[in-house]
């Protein structure tokens, strides 16, 4: 392992453990509050708010899908592979999409939900951006990586510049991955999704009456879109020769 | 007569490991020039050089200077261009995700040409040129990498065809093709000579003898010798290393 490769570990291990003492302190600093939580108001009453915010946040997923393909895009077609920063960029993205989303969760539910006091769409646009843009960058760039050298090499001694390369031969090659990854990614909102609907009715209900509390069929429903959703991305995974 | 491509002192390194060590040639216009020598002798690096598709490589350097009419590859700036000049066969045929039909009218399509008739003349053309027309013409819309593997080699040739290179580059094109076929594509090499220069990189020393004008044999990164083919094959080549290798000696 050489100077820039230790270098690079160490900064990925720097801000690794910068993410765990802040996600250390936030839940500690909730436990603490432990007693206020339930009187604190959240601006949402029911899960069904919640819902209707998600709807909102429809548009915003799909950009953030967008520009997470086409910063995928950037990285691998023009960055070369030697440089320092290509690297870090790559390590930091690894880090990122290797966090089960259920942390994103719980951060969201920590720090703003608690310590901010009001339920900002803000937190759930950092939310989507945490759980969005490092998995679809990821997938996006192994299925970038997966499309054979030679079928570049082929068409760049065609004459094809590098953007009748991409467009023409690696993003069809690379596509039904890249929807695989869209598929993860709406699996893993989905997921948060119903757990945050949950944890809204079960703080109003705690209030009232634990014993009356049912699990609406709203959460049902995403958690069965969610488990539908991880199977389409799998099955499209799959290597095929095409 | 000038020399359709000059190369003078051409060292090539892949980080340390040096593949090419000075190499000096010309190669005429309109001839077939045979280029023969056993593996990691630097053939493919040589055409890769020339039609700069080297660059796709991590950690190369290049040295020295080729010159393609005369003018220095690497100072041009439209290396598309550059690449459009010239056609490339590789030893595995890699058929693009495409069509027949788009498969070849790609290249044209790159440098703007849209029109369709104009297009189907050009695909006819080529695929007729490379053997394989009779065979493709009522499924043209069908995947080019669902054809046999002596088919889809035809089939990179025609494509490289399409963009009506001056220089054709065949890169040991009749390792996945059958007998016959091979011997089809060389007759169409030597009709096509008429029309293009061609570098033919072979392992097959026969097929050097059968096509070639003059061949040059490289060893290890060094041009041995290079002359007109009946030179190369005759009893005495002016290199004994190149008599053993003709002769299956070695390599």
């Amino acid at each position: 392992m050489n100077r820039s490769e230790l270098i690079i570990q160490i900064i990925a291990l720097a801000t690794l453990t910068i993410a765990c003492v802040l996600v250390w302190v936030v839940t500690t600093e909730v436990f603490h509050v432990e007693g206020e939580i339930l009187s604190v108001p959240m601006g949402i009453d029911s899960g069904s708010d919640l819902i209707d915010r998600l709807y909102s946040m429809i548009p915003l997923l799909c950009v953030a899908m967008l520009l997470s393909i086409a910063f995928a895009f950037y990285i691998e077609e023009w960055l070369s592979e030697t440089t320092w920063y290509y690297r870090i960029i790559n390590q930091q993205i690894s880090i990122l999409a290797n966090i089960p989303s259920l942390i994103y969760g719980i951060l969201v539910i920590c720090i703003f939900l608690f310590q901010v006091k009001e339920f900002l769409n803000f937190t759930l646009v950092l939310a989507i951006v945490f759980l969005v843009v490092p998995v679809i960058i990821r997938t996006t760039q192994s299925a970038i990586r997966g499309v054979d050298l030679s079928v570049r090499e082929a068409a760049y001694a065609l004459g094809a510049n590098r953007w009748q390369v991409i467009t023409d031969h690696v993003f069809p090659r690379a596509f039904p991955k890249i929807t695989g990854g869209i598929f993860t990614v709406i699996s893993r909102v989905l997921a948060i999704a119903a757990l945050l609907i949950i944890v809204c009715e079960l703080r109003t209900s705690i209030i009232q009456d634990v014993s009356s509390y049912e699990i609406s069929s709203d959460v049902f429903v995403l958690i069965s879109l969610a488990l539908l959703s991880c199977v389409l991305s799998s099955f499209l995974q799959i290597n095929r020769n095409s | 007569m000038e020399n359709k491509i000059e190369i003078s002192d051409l060292k090539v390194y892949y980080g340390d490991k040096q593949a090419l060590n000075g190499i000096s040639l010309d190669v005429y216009p309109n001839e077939i020039l045979g280029i023969i020598g056993p593996a990691q002798s630097g053939k493919t690096t040589l055409l890769k050089v020339i039609n700069r598709t080297l660059e796709f490589t991590q950690d190369f350097s290049v040295e020295g200077s080729v010159k393609l009419d005369g003018v220095d590859i690497y100072s041009i700036g439209d290396v598309h261009a550059l690449r459009r000049r010239i056609g490339m066969v590789l030893p595995l045929p890699v058929g693009l995700p495409l069509s027949i039909y788009d498969n070849v009218a790609f290249a044209p399509r790159t440098s703007g040409l849209r029109d369709k008739a104009e297009l189907d003349v050009i695909v006819e053309r080529c695929l007729t040129q490379a053997a394989l027309w009779d065979e493709v013409k009522d499924r043209l819309d069908s995947l080019g990498t669902k054809l046999s593997g002596g088919q889809q080699q035809r089939l990179t040739i025609a494509r490289a065809l399409s963009h009506q290179p001056e220089i054709l580059c065949l890169d040991e094109f009749s390792i996945a093709v059958d007998p016959i076929t091979t011997m089809r594509i060389e007759d169409v090499l030597k009709d096509l000579k008429n029309e293009m220069t061609i570098l033919l990189v072979t392992n097959l020393v026969q097929q050097a003898k059968r096509l070639a004008n003059r061949t040059a044999f490289m060893l290890n990164g060094d041009l041995i010798e290079i002359d007109d083919t009946d030179v190369i094959f005759s009893e005495n080549p002016a290199e004994k290393s190149t008599y053993d290798y003709v002769n299956g000696n070695f390599g």
